[in-house]
């Protein structure tokens, strides 16, 4: 409900495990989440956010959020990184720029031509 | 045949200059016994590691995948307090000799950006020409050759127009192995717009394979990961050159930290200490040295090595041993633009600004390259989204722009070899207990003057013509991980440590190649002057050894 794109449901096990972890209310906020999103009736994220509180209901919405985005829960030099390549960080740029050590095509086989910033890649 | 205690030819250093002397020195007949500091490690390993960072230690912390052995340290960025431990700096300007590289099985070349700019005729005569710094003790005619073959040796790709080519006025004799690599779409918006105000962004060579493969390495596809680590060993990397060496008959032994060089009647070099990773020391003889192990650790060796008919340190009767410490002192702007300019397509370095480096005004201020780094900016601008506490669609579209329309513009100066920049043993000690290296560093008023006259200026002014909405100068000035001096060339014994081949003035049996002989830094890239040095001093090595 948090983020409107494709989820790998491994990587969500292993960011929940350690989102727990740190936050013992954990459960208790995403149940507070998803009280809101059904009051609001919503189907995506925009439908219910503006309605979250400031405080750790809001705080836990981001840090779910930003987890999925970086592949990490904190992005503190020791972290455990739960996903690279599927970290969602990079797929709003996917349809130009590379993921670091990921070639994107062949040799020599890109050039200078980029779609307009309006194209969001699907993902 | 090389033992683990003797050969013909002993190499400390295992980076590209060691290489590339080993594998003349083995095509010649002789024997080649390498000793390398650090650990051989995969190259999958380092990818790994790299993978299994986390997003704010994945650009600029090029050591992060590479953590060292207790016995051999380098120096580590994660977090402030570490990168205090092992170099230790002071000076006006520290900050900017920070320097990167890593003590593994083929040295910096391992998170090197390939890039290979050729000096100009200018660059080796500052002194004939503008009154500053040195002379080189030859002319970039000498030079060429060896340029020549070190870009057939590690494989350099590069444009066949001359208009494109560096330096303009001295013909090679040969053209590039490969042709260039392609730009993406943000080097085709800088070219552009450079060439609007005089400045030419030129397809930078690069030890990349473009197009077809070369030495048994595969053609660049593009990973836009060159520094950490080339994932695919496109790049020239010495971990690629190794297996070659040891297929020629050298012997390469790891975790072998060389802490004194030995010297004995008429002051020839008898062999070299080295301590294994249980502490145990160990000597090695050899009818001839080479000490390639940069320019920082190449010096430290040679003042540890103090003895009676040395008392200043091996090879430093001129006192110029650890003195004319250089690098490019740099500047970057982070810029934020109108319109989109994406990077993070190709390689993370292909193209640089050099005509900004020569001019009669290097009598007075440092000449500078521009360039714009090419890394994909999605994580930079992600991370600045996710601050912002957007959510669903209006997230995924800030990331898009703040990754598209952003960038990194970097000015590199032209340093001067000042005998006040110098690298001297600290009193704290590492693991093994050998002395840390020390080094004060002044960028001087010559680049000062630079950048407030001349290079801030002008990037202020190239951001504008890109479209910049906004400018963001970094603070102070920042290492390039060039680390050249130390050892510097020249035909005096009174005032050089090593000759025109990089033979130790002090000591015939001794080689000190690599960017520690230059005379001159430079605005550019210092890798394939050091392989052109390695060549030329691997001929002078041949023939001492074949012909007396």
């Amino acid at each position: 409900m948090l983020i409107p794109h494709r989820l790998n449901a491994e990587i969500g096990k292993r960011i929940g495990s350690a989102m727990s972890q740190l936050n013992p209310s954990l459960s208790d906020h995403v149940a507070g989440l998803l009280a809101i999103a059904k009051q609001k009736n919503a189907k995506i994220v925009e439908d219910f956010f503006p309605d979250v509180p400031d405080g750790p209901l809001k705080q836990t919405a981001l840090a779910i959020i930003s987890a999925w985005y970086l592949g990490v829960v904190s992005d503190a030099p020791d972290a455990e990184v739960f996903a690279f390549e599927y970290a969602l960080m990079y797929q709003p740029t996917r349809d130009v720029m590379t993921i670091p050590s990921y070639a994107i095509s062949g040799p020599n086989g890109w050039s200078s031509n980029a779609p307009p910033l309006s194209d969001m890649p699907e993902f | 045949m090389a033992s683990d205690s003797s050969a013909d030819v002993v190499i400390v250093g295992t980076g590209v200059v060691g290489c590339l002397v080993a594998e003349r020195a083995l095509d010649a007949g002789l024997s080649v016994l390498m000793l390398e500091a650090g650990p051989r490690v995969d190259r999958w390993r380092i990818v790994e590691n790299y993978r299994n960072l986390p997003p704010s230690m994945r650009l600029f912390h090029w050591d992060a995948p590479y953590p060292p052995k207790p016995w051999a340290p380098h120096l580590e960025t994660r977090v402030a307090k570490e990168s205090e431990q092992y170099l230790q700096l002071e000076g006006p300007n520290a900050r900017a000799y920070l320097q990167g590289y890593v003590r593994y099985a083929g040295g910096a070349t391992w998170h090197w950006a390939g890039i290979c700019w050729r000096l100009t005729p200018e660059d080796m005569r500052l002194k004939s020409l503008y009154g500053v710094g040195r002379d080189w003790p030859f002319g970039h005619d000498v030079l060429e050759p060896y340029y020549t073959a070190a870009e057939y040796a590690i494989g350099v790709c590069g444009p066949s127009d001359p208009a494109l080519q560096w330096p303009p006025n001295a013909e090679r004799s040969k053209p590039y192995p490969m042709g260039p690599i392609p730009f993406g779409p943000g080097e085709t918006r800088l070219t552009e717009a450079a060439a609007r105000i005089g400045m030419m962004n030129l397809p930078a060579p690069q030890a990349r394979n473009s197009g077809v493969s070369y030495h048994g390495r595969p053609p660049c596809c593009g990973n836009n990961n060159c520094f950490p680590v080339c994932p695919i060993a496109a790049k020239y990397d010495a971990a690629t050159a190794l297996p070659k060496i040891e297929a020629k008959g050298g012997k390469i032994l790891a975790n072998a930290v060389v802490y004194r060089v030995e010297t004995g009647e008429k002051n020839a070099v008898e062999a070299v200490h080295y301590f294994d990773p249980n502490k145990v020391s160990h000597r090695v003889t050899a009818k001839l040295f080479v000490i390639a192990c940069n320019g920082i650790e190449t010096p430290k060796l040679l003042l540890l090595s103090k003895d009676d008919r040395n008392s200043n340190g091996v090879a430093n009767s001129s006192d110029q041993v650890g003195r004319n410490m250089m690098d490019q002192p740099k500047l970057f702007a982070e810029v934020e633009l109108a319109e989109p300019l994406w990077t993070g397509v190709g390689p993370v370095q292909s193209s640089s600004i050099l005509n900004t480096t020569q001019g009669e005004f290097r009598n007075r201020y440092a000449g500078a390259m521009f360039r714009m780094e090419n890394f994909a900016r999605s994580p930079l601008g992600s991370a600045a989204a996710l601050k912002k506490g957007l959510v669903g669609k209006a997230l995924d579209t800030e990331i898009r722009r703040l990754s598209a329309c952003t960038a990194r513009l970097t000015v590199e100066h032209e340093p001067l070899p000042l005998p006040i920049n110098r690298l001297t043993l600290s009193s704290k000690t590492d693991w093994l207990g050998i002395n840390k290296p020390n080094i004060y560093y002044d960028v001087s008023d010559y680049v000062r003057r630079s950048a407030k006259e001349y290079t801030v200026p002008r990037l202020q002014q190239l951001a504008s013509e890109l479209g910049a909405t906004s400018f963001q100068l970094s603070p102070e000035f920042l290492n390039s991980d060039h680390i050249m001096g130390g050892c510097i060339m020249g035909s005096e014994a009174a005032t050089a440590v090593v000759d025109a081949d990089c033979r130790a003035h002090d000591h015939q049996n001794l080689f000190l190649p690599g960017g520690g002989a230059m005379p001159s830094g430079t605005a550019s890239n210092s890798t394939l002057t050091m392989a052109a040095l390695a060549l030329k001093a691997a001929d002078a090595i041949t023939a001492q050894l074949k012909h007396g």
